[in-house]
């Protein structure tokens, strides 16, 4: 999932002209679990902004429930099919959901000014209704298995693949003395499973090319295409 | 060849000194320091915008050795750079007469003065010390070949106290497997701690210079025990410390650094002082202790 956190409402303000006639998107999927984008939070979002003299002229949260609004397909319908005249006398949109959200409602709208309401800070395992954490970097090149599952890029604050630096204390990070060192964590469950010999083993740098920004997945019959500075790269999915 | 690498192979015990660069373009004082250990040591570190915090480069402070007849060891970190530019540094370093390069992973720009900055880290130590093996051997990481090839002598950090200590002893192994030709040790305290390390590690058949930090205070000591990984001061010499005079605690400082070197030297290759400021008791430390 996409967590997401909500802007300081005065930095949301900043963004509107005088008179300028708002509506606002939110997301039924990733922001409504964050608490960010939710039909809540963007209703409430629509009273915190009229009650500070913003022309907010309507709100949704496209459905059915627990869509996603990065569904280009889904938020394009129900923007127009369901909201077709504020739509249209809206001057822009705040958008109470992720970057890809975001973008998401520039398309539906053909381009309109778009604002965000949000910052998209990682993607996230959802480890309890109230606690989100982050395990994957979306490096686009997965190496975990040799950490035994662990990924020292997203773990480790200096993302080593080699081992820890000498900066843990206690087993907890140089950076935060509250947060576990990713190669204790690491190094404890390669010991656990009995593979510390994956962790002698010499790690090549990482091809920063599949990080690339920005990447593309083309979907065909039966195979994807991903598509990165590192070249395009076809899978197919079946024998 | 480098003078360190001659006097490590000929298997003399190795004294190492480190000068810190300044923040801003005035090198009086760290060339002072530096030249003040001219003859009392082989070869003198320069740090690495150590602590994460802004100064001028390591390179050119290894530069300003060389010129002075002073052998260097240039610090290199992989928090600020990338690949392309680690090793054209390290081909630049070269052209300067730098011969003995220690490849660390640098403490993370939160702990410094620029803590927004984005951190590098394209390559970790070992692929450091592997792509500086690569360039020894005419070419780059890319397979390209180099038009004149450096010869560096490679070195990296080990931390004895460091708990636990098998991870530390895996890397250092993959460290050796990329090229590192010695090590230095975070600073050592406790000598029979690092005789169980060095017990475990002398098979590698690595030279082991152990790191001395010149203890300024009771509270520079709880300081280190508190903050930096890897360093425990015993109690016994925090009091040590807070029972001497202020007037008297250089004095004192020099005694437990020269004691701690007659206990660990033969145990090991050579000592590698770090006196962070006290640089001109570094010569009191090489006569108490014995060395000359």
């Amino acid at each position: 999932m996409h967590a997401t956190i909500q802007k300081d409402i005065e930095e949301i303000i900043g963004y509107f002209k005088a008179g300028e006639k708002v509506f606002i998107v939110g997301c039924d999927n990733c922001a409504a679990k964050c608490h960010s984008g939710g039909i809540p939070e963007t209703q409430e979002m629509a009273n915190r902004l009229q009650k500070r003299g913003i022309n907010v002229i309507g709100w949704c949260v496209p459905q059915p429930p627990g869509v996603s609004l990065c569904k280009l397909s889904n938020t394009k319908k129900v923007l127009q099919e369901q909201y077709g005249d504020q739509i249209k006398e809206a001057d822009s949109f705040l958008v109470l959901a992720c970057g890809q959200g975001f973008h998401t409602v520039l398309d539906a709208t053909e381009g309109a000014m778009v604002h965000p309401g949000c910052d998209t800070i990682f993607g996230g395992e959802t480890v309890s209704d109230n606690f989100i954490t982050e395990y994957c970097s979306l490096c686009g090149e997965c190496i975990v298995d040799f950490a035994g599952g662990l990924c020292p890029v997203t773990l480790c604050a200096k993302s080593l693949l080699n081992g820890p630096c000498g900066g843990a204390k206690d087993g907890k990070c140089e950076v935060d003395r509250n947060r576990d060192c990713g190669w204790q964590l690491i190094y404890d469950r390669l010991r656990a499973l009995g593979r510390l010999d994956q962790m002698e083993a010499y790690m090549p740098p990482k091809r920063y090319s599949k990080w690339s920004r920005p990447r593309s997945l083309t979907l065909g019959d039966g195979e994807a295409t991903f598509s990165s500075l590192a070249g395009s790269h076809t899978v197919v999915n079946h024998d | 060849m480098s003078k360190l690498r001659q006097a490590l192979e000929s298997g003399k015990f190795v004294i190492t000194g480190e000068v810190g660069p300044p923040k801003g373009v005035d090198l009086g004082a760290c060339l002072h320091h530096a030249r003040e250990l001219r003859d009392k040591v082989v070869a003198i570190n320069v740090t690495d915008l150590q602590s994460a915090v802004m100064r001028i480069g390591s390179m050119v402070v290894c530069a300003k050795l060389v010129e002075q007849g002073l052998e260097p060891v240039y610090q290199l970190t992989c928090r600020d750079r990338n690949r392309l530019a680690l090793q054209s540094d390290l081909l630049s370093a070269w052209a300067f007469g730098i011969k003995n390069v220690l490849c660390l992973t640098g403490d993370h720009p939160a702990l410094g003065d620029h803590s927004d900055a984005r951190p590098v880290y394209d390559l970790d130590s070992v692929q450091l010390l592997k792509a500086a093996s690569t360039l020894n051997n005419g070419h780059d990481m890319a397979g390209h070949e180099l038009e004149g090839k450096p010869d560096f002598f490679l070195g990296a950090v080990v931390t004895p106290a460091a708990d636990p200590l098998e991870p530390q002893k895996i890397k250092m192994k993959k460290k050796i497997e990329a090229g590192a030709r010695f090590f230095q040790t975070q600073a050592i305290y406790e000598p029979e701690r690092f005789e169980k390390f060095m017990n475990q590690v002398q098979k590698l058949g690595v030279p082991v210079l152990a790191g001395m930090v010149l203890i300024k205070s009771p509270a520079m000591a709880r300081f280190m025990n508190a903050n930096v990984a890897g360093i425990n001061v015993p109690d016994s010499i925090i009091s040590e410390m807070e029972e001497t005079r202020k007037e008297d605690r250089k004095k004192k400082s020099v005694e437990i650094t020269a004691r701690i070197i007659r206990q660990v030297k033969s145990l090991c290759q050579g000592v590698h002082i770090m006196p962070l400021g006290w640089d001109e008791l570094v010569p009191d430390v090489i006569a108490e202790a014995e060395l000359k």
